[in-house]
């Protein structure tokens, strides 16, 4: 329908579009027959005008997916549309009427007219048909999608009003304004722009003395320097790291099944510390998909690879392992597509693209890049499940280098001699194992059975025979495959030698249960299911002098099965090791460094052995409390992929190596073939995607709509861009500019079209209903987080404390308890108690399957999947959010105590309060009504004070109880008022 | 902008604009806002609903679909979706299979099997053994010939008459997460709308004093939640949020945030809105952004969601007679039973899709210990349900659907004996029902082997359903979305979202509408 008038106004309004096209034209002009008699032609543009209805209409049946083409037929390229074909070809250039497109597309009778009528493509409109006939008259060029070719700078338009023009962004806004007739919005006044730049880049309004400073710099740039202020504010990059945590589909918990808590908020942390410090977005975008694969990677550079790692995974019982490695791919490349690349590439996993130039091969070639990461495909329900980092904060980081510098320094300080002797001295004796033996495996019905049950070999039972095999039972080291039946058990028989009686430390560990006899003594006892490591139990048993016997019996219940034996504690037994190794010449100088440490961990308890003793409990404490992150890895050796008939995971086809889509180029022989090749085919400057796809987002941010308005889709059937040159500007400058977001920023922010006021007239309104032409300043309803943040922080309780695990602030109870397992970790809510549940929203504990209940209801995604871009919804359950929820009504009454406290008298306290909120001063009309409001509100409450008590009674930080109830309760309400205006609740 | 709302915004615009005499421009909203005094403030927001195109009265205004839908004339106007989580045990609740008594302890024939893959919960095992249900089942008169229902579902039992039993339902998913995922939302990965959100976004609200999409929790009385629930589950995908489920709580706000602060009265919170609305206008004047308008009219509504919430929750008018109908557990809030009640209730006041969420059918082991449990929970309340509406002439037009994500394995997971004994997931077959919107009541459709492994036709033999085509005597997943938009009037292949670059539908790129069953 909307095409159908970017046709009739082609010639006017989108001149500058046909300028691109232009070279296509003036060739096709060349050939042009006789134009059909009744309607002029217009300039086609086969991007802009043709591909979207041959993509809406014609492409599912005669379009890129080979396997479901009709009648042979494709109409994706001049080449398929031009091929000779019984009865004529579909198209002859530069003749409609002998092309047989245009006679099934014209055609009356239903049964030939295209597409077909009980098909579920909408119909052709008359517009359409002559839009498709006036190409096919120009010749019936193809033109490679515009998003798929690099983009390049365009010529700077001219304009009438040249006057308006603040950089260059202008030129293009206005160009598109003349050419509608439409004049930009004057420039809207300071309290507003200061406000619009404050909420834009940092997500907190203006608080009254930043406004003030700005009122008063007279100097011509002082709309730059505020702009700089803020970008330089650390609360920056809380807000910007919001943005792209929808798109990573950040959350603190695993988000499928039992959604247990995930610690993968370094990660978090990172985006925001890279927004602040302006990390380069190519860089931005290498750390994350490939931080790994550099050379030496830095933590940070690992800590952004938890990019890789943010998909939603799973543990559920009875999950089969390869299902979810596919799932967690398919996860992984469509995310990755759609934020870097803004394509949807998800449907070539079951079929080649219907629209796009995406092959299922192109799909699982890029399958093959995120299939071979070293995590487990199933999550353990773990916090931790690997592989992991450490994230030290940077004062961790500083505290660490400082504890270890003066433990280097005391070890480099000991003499090897003395410690030799000292070692030497201490005659480690280690003791004797005999041989071994093994008896079973003895079946039972269950495991609990099989661990019961004394199978003959248990002492003090009758005498069986007993048929035993020698045993290998190396120590120190798992030993697998004892028992290799389930619900069943094995014996180990073996003794031990002592010369004396003595106590012996033994480490034990085993899959699954265990029990131990020595001298036919049951020692220990443990029935439990896990799998098999050392020294999962540690105990110490009676030796006599002579043999001993031991005797461990091993319960399977399923799977694999294990035991491992260890002897000694582990000092003694690390002081035999040493020794031993200090024995062999070849071995000595290597081994220095551990003796020196051994000996001032063991060794006589000198001043300097005991400050190094010190240091090192406080390196394992600070150890202990640096948080750790998921990070990504690859396995030691890549796994095969294929191409999986139509998305199923137990289906794998054609073996596939790692590729970039065709259509998109391909890797060159200097980038590896691996995820570092790709994020570097990614960023190089003549990719045309990752640049136009960033800075369309940014646009979108700050303008409410992108350029694009499908941020999420720059294929066939994302939508034109309202402005293709000055996106292609931007993206070429932003690249030029080193990948300055900041910078991009600026420039966007600097423009004369961002300073615009919202205001619009009808007459405007009519003409750019949605402001797609930037015919004025940007107006939209403000974010989840952000309006959360700004109730706190206008009412002084914001607390800004970066980064750490998430908190949990006020939420009605029974959310979580509504639909989690059971056994999840994130079963019940604990709200968190103290200054930390006024936190920014950003740092919110995120769980994935059940999100803060007012996030959701302005519109913030699970963050199950990748999101772009949000919608903007406008319902009663937001109303109730913001009259009603805790938190917003604590921040009025909070408000309205600063309120009070701040200025006398009723006059100047409303002129406060609003410009707190609102970022300017009441008109008398409105003062008047809000004055009203107060007197009425307080003889209501003064008719009732139990009532101002209750109002006053909500939120967990305490009142000023010095302040009279009544006087309280009344500003509370005209507060409230205030923090649900549509002003409040909006960017303008 | 969805299209939805691109249509809501040009008829605000409209109203706003409007040059026809008829119009209510700016001006007089404005003067309708200012008129308002003290306490007459309920007058005015009646008024912002008439200038905003609406009609005011008892039940809310309605508010309009997608332009197009329905796209023909619905049997069904709302449904309420009975969803039994965990997976309900189709082999000792509705599938009777007397054979297999005498098959007890012994092996299920690899020519059943099949090789079918299993959960890694019983892949392990060496033996695969057949447990037969301890239950006993009685044949009972529907309309065709007679359906054979377990004796845990004795009240069930006497509504068959209104049942269309479906036997033969199947699912790709064979876990929890994916499988509940997927019969909610078409696809086994989050992302996607569910399904409620989807008939709300197509058909819009017959009642805008109520949420469009409701769901109830249930209280499981064995105190089990040993699976798991999620909010995508009722969530909107990419949808706008306002299509989302609201869930009505049994304890706290019954709609989140619904009560006003304690110390604030109806008066005072009128007034409020009053000057809220006032000051809106205001910068509706100077900005001339019909989405202030919009906004204007949310608060009303919000005023609105306030009064009619709490007169929808209270039951104390209903008669003891239809308490009776639900049974005891009706009158404590939060029961399966109340929430039945209060389905009917959401049903009458033109809510649109109502969903009761009742977990605890996981019944890997114990399952003669638990089952009973889960179906006392249900049975009554499911019977009363159907019983009330059909009383009231509402089941005509209402659409009622039980059942869970997949059935349960006829072999034993775990320990067997003749009393006791566990069952892994089965999505291959298992049993669903559905009544009144226009199904055909007292039918049974579908078979299954006779091992309850395989959906077999009516001689008996293996049918091999695909997603790709209708597989007569078969309903997939997406057959059975496909079959609940159709009574709603919606053709599942219209009812598309463009996202990323493509047509989005409930039913991915599959499902049929299974026309035996419908009346």
């Amino acid at each position: 329908m909307k095409r159908g008038t970017w046709i009739g106004g082609a010639c006017a309004a989108f001149a500058l579009a046909g300028a691109l096209a232009g070279a296509s034209l003036s060739l096709s002009q060349k050939s042009k027959p006789k134009p059909p008699p009744s309607k002029p032609l217009p300039t086609v543009d086969f991007n802009r005008d043709v591909k979207p209805i041959l993509s809406e209409t014609c492409f599912k049946c005669h379009g890129p997916d080979a396997a479901t083409v009709m009648a042979g037929l494709r109409l994706d390229s001049f080449a398929g549309a031009t091929a000779k074909r019984e009865g004529g070809p579909a198209i002859v250039p530069g003749n409609p009427d002998a092309s047989k497109v245009w006679m099934r597309i014209s055609a009356k009778e239903d049964g030939m007219r295209m597409p077909p009528v009980h098909s579920d493509v909408k119909p052709l409109t008359d517009a359409q048909k002559q839009t498709i006939r006036a190409w096919i008259a120009q010749g019936a060029q193809y033109t490679q999608h515009w998003a798929f070719r690099p983009p390049t700078k365009a010529p700077l338009p001219i304009v009438r009003d040249a006057a308006w023009v603040r950089n260059d962004v202008d030129r293009f806004v206005l160009a598109r304004l003349e050419a509608a007739n439409l004049r930009p919005e004057p420039e809207a006044d300071r309290r507003t722009l200061i406000r619009r730049v404050a909420l834009t880049l940092t997500g907190l309004p203006p608080t009254p003395e930043e406004i003030r400073a700005y009122l008063e710099d007279r100097s011509p740039k002082a709309y730059e320097a505020m702009v700089d202020r803020y970008l330089a504010s650390p609360r920056y990059g809380e807000h910007q790291a919001r943005y792209w945590l929808d798109a990573v589909r950040y959350g603190d918990t695993h988000g499928l099944h039992l959604d247990n808590e995930r610690s993968i908020y370094p990660y978090r942390d990172w985006v925001v510390r890279a927004f602040n410090e302006d990390l380069p977005f190519d860089r931005f975008t290498l750390w994350q998909l490939a931080g790994d694969l550099l050379p030496k990677p830095t933590t940070e550079q690992r800590i952004a690879t938890g990019y890789v790692r943010m998909n939603p995974t799973t543990s559920e019982g009875g999950a089969i392992e390869a299902e979810f490695q596919a799932k967690n791919t398919f996860d992984r490349v469509d995310t990755t597509s759609t934020v870097f690349l803004g394509l949807t590439v998800g449907c070539a996993k079951c079929h080649d693209h219907k629209y796009d130039p995406i092959s299922q091969k192109d799909y699982y070639s890029l399958y093959a890049f995120f299939n071979s990461t070293a995590d487990a495909p199933l999550d353990g329900n773990a916090l931790l499940p690997g592989p992991v980092a450490k994230a030290p904060t940077p004062e961790q980081a500083e505290e660490m280098d400082r504890l270890q510098g003066e433990v280097a320094a005391i070890e480099q300080g000991v003499d090897s001699g003395t410690a030799e002797r000292w070692l030497l001295a201490q005659k480690p004796v280690p003791v004797e194992l005999g041989k071994w033996e093994v008896a079973g495996p003895y079946e039972a019905k269950t495991f609990d059975e099989a661990f019961a049950q004394d199978f003959g070999p248990d002492p003090g039972g009758p005498e069986v025979k007993i048929d035993r095999r020698p045993f290998e039972l190396r120590t120190g080291v798992v030993v697998g495959n004892v028992v290799g039946k389930e619900n069943a058990a094995a014996y180990l028989f073996g003794s031990v030698h002592a010369s004396a009686p003595r106590k012996l430390d033994v480490g034990l560990g085993s899959d699954d249960g265990i029990r131990v006899w020595v001298n036919g003594k049951l020692v220990h006892d443990q029935k439990v299911l896990r799998a098999p490591a050392v020294d999962q139990d540690r105990l110490a048993i009676d030796l006599n002098a002579g043999n001993n016997d031991l005797l461990i019996k091993i319960v399977n219940s399923g799977g694999g099965d294990g035991v491992a034996l260890t002897v000694g504690d582990p000092t003694s037994r690390r002081m035999a090791d040493v020794a031993f190794a200090l024995s062999f010449p070849s071995l000595r100088e290597r081994n220095l460094p551990d003796l020196r440490r051994l000996y001032l961990e063991s060794g006589p308890e000198t001043p300097v052995a005991v400050r190094y003793r010190v240091l090192r409990t406080k390196i394992r404490d600070l150890d202990a409390m640096i948080p750790q992150t998921l990070v990504a890895e690859e396995a030691p050796s890549p796994r095969p992929a294929f191409v999986l008939k139509r998305g199923q995971y137990d289906m794998p086809a054609q073996r596939v190596s790692r590729a970039v889509p065709a259509a998109l180029g391909s890797l060159s022989p200097y980038e590896p073939k691996n995820r570092l090749g790709l994020a570097q085919w990614m960023i190089r400057p003549n990719n045309p995607l990752v640049a136009r796809v960033f800075v369309n987002r940014i646009w979108q941010q700050h303008f409410g709509t992108g350029l694009v308005k499908t941020a999420e889709d720059f294929g066939n059937q994302g939508e034109w861009p309202s402005h293709p040159e000055l996106l292609d500007t931007l993206a070429v400058r932003f690249v030029e500019d080193g990948w300055s977001v900041k910078d991009l920023h600026r420039l966007l922010l600097g423009s004369a079209a961002f300073r615009q006021a919202a205001t619009v007239s009808k007459a405007k309104h009519t003409k750019d209903p949605e402001n797609r032409l930037v015919s004025r300043g940007p107006r939209f309803r403000l974010d989840a987080e952000v309006l959360r943040d700004q109730a706190l922080f206008v009412s002084g309780l914001l607390v800004e404390k970066p980064g750490g695990k998430g908190f949990r602030p006020y939420q009605p109870s029974g959310l979580w308890e509504a639909v989690a397992f059971a056994d999840s970790n994130t079963a019940r809510y604990v709200q968190d108690k103290g200054a930390d549940i006024y936190r920014r929203s950003l740092y919110l504990f995120w769980k994935r399957t059940s999100p803060h209940p007012t996030m959701l209801t302005f519109d913030a995604p699970m963050r199950e999947a990748c999101s772009v871009r949000r919608g903007r919804t406008n319902t009663p359950l937001q109303a109730l959010v913001t009259l009603n929820e805790p938190a917003y009504f604590e921040a009025a009454r909070t408000l309205a105590e600063r309120a009070i406290r701040s200025a006398p008298g009723d006059d100047a306290r409303l002129s406060w309060v609003f410009e707190r909120t609102s970022g300017r001063l009441p008109t008398l009309e409105e003062k008047a009504l809000l004055t009203r409001a107060l007197v009425r509100y307080r003889a209501r409450f003064a008719e009732a004070p139990e009532r101002a008590e209750g109002v006053l009674s909500v939120g967990d930080s305490p009142r000023d109880a010095t302040l009279p109830a009544v006087e309280h309760a009344a500003w509370t309400l005209v507060c409230s008022t205030l923090m649900n205006t549509d002003e409040f609740l909006t960017q303008h | 902008m969805d299209p939805r709302r691109e249509h809501e915004l040009l008829l605000t615009r409209r109203q706003l604009f409007g040059r026809t005499a008829l119009g209510v421009g700016t001006a007089a909203l404005h003067t309708l806002l200012r008129g308002a005094g003290i306490g007459g403030g309920l007058m005015a927001a009646d008024q912002i609903f008439a200038a905003m195109g609406g009609q005011t009265g008892p039940r809310g205004k309605a508010k309009p679909g997608l332009p197009g839908i329905p796209h023909f004339a619905p049997k069904a106007k709302r449904v309420i979706y009975l969803f039994m989580n965990g997976g309900p045990s189709q082999i000792d609740l509705w599938d009777y299979k007397p054979k297999l008594d005498e098959k007890f302890d012994s092996d299920l024939p690899e020519e059943i099997r099949r090789g079918q893959r299993l959960t890694t919960m019983t892949s392990g095992q060496t033996r695969f053994p057949i447990a037969p249900s301890r239950y006993k089942f009685q044949r009972h008169d529907n309309n065709a010939d007679g359906v054979w229902v377990s004796e845990l579902l004795p009240h069930t039992a006497t509504v068959v008459k209104e049942l269309c039993v479906i036997r033969s339902m199947w699912t790709d998913a064979i876990n929890h997460d994916p499988a509940v995922t997927f019969i909610q939302t078409g696809s086994q990965l989050p992302g996607r709308p569910s399904m409620g959100a989807w008939v709300s976004y197509g058909l819009g609200s017959e009642n805008e004093d109520l949420p469009t999409y409701v769901v109830l929790h249930a209280k499981v009385s064995s105190g089990k939640v040993d699976q798991a629930l999620y909010n995508r589950l009722w969530g909107t995908g990419f949808l706008p949020s306002e299509y989302q489920g609201v869930s009505l709580r049994s304890a706290g706000d019954p709609v989140l945030y619904l009560n006003d602060p304690h110390g604030m009265d109806r008066g005072t919170r009128r007034e409020m809105l009053d000057d809220v609305a006032r000051l809106n206008q205001k910068q509706l004047d100077h900005f001339g952004d019909p989405e202030i308008a919009a906004r204007i009219a949310q608060y009303e509504m919000a005023y609105r969601l306030q009064t009619s919430v709490p007169e929808l929750m209270d039951l104390s008018k209903e008669s003891e007679d239809t308490i009776a109908l639900y049974g005891d557990d009706a009158k404590t809030p939060g029961t399966f039973a109340a929430n039945c009640l209060l389905a009917r209730r959401l049903a009458e006041r033109g809510v649109r899709f109502i969903q009761i969420w009742h977990r605890g059918w996981d019944q890997h082991g114990n399952l003669t210990g638990d089952l009973p449990m889960q179906c006392k929970d249900v049975d009554q309340a499911c019977a009363g349900l159907i019983k009330d509406l059909k009383n009231r002439g509402l089941l005509d037009d209402t659409l009622v659907v039980w059942g869970g994500e997949f059935g349960r394995t006829v072999y034993c997971q775990g320990a067997l004996t003749r009393e006791n004994y566990g069952r892994d997931h089965h999505p291959r077959c298992y049993t669903m029902w559905m009544a009144g919107g226009g199904v055909k009541p007292g039918i049974t459709y579908g078979h299954t082997d006779d091992f309850c492994y395989n959906i077999v036709d009516k001689d008996g033999a293996i049918i091999n359903p695909t997603e790709d085509e209708l597989t007569p005597g078969a309903v997939h997943i997406h057959d059975l979305n496909a079959t609940i938009l159709n009574q709603l009037g919606i053709d599942h292949t219209k009812l598309t979202y463009r996202y990323q670059g493509r047509d989005f539908r409930i039913t991915d790129v599959h499902g049929h509408v299974v026309r035996d069953l419908l009346a």
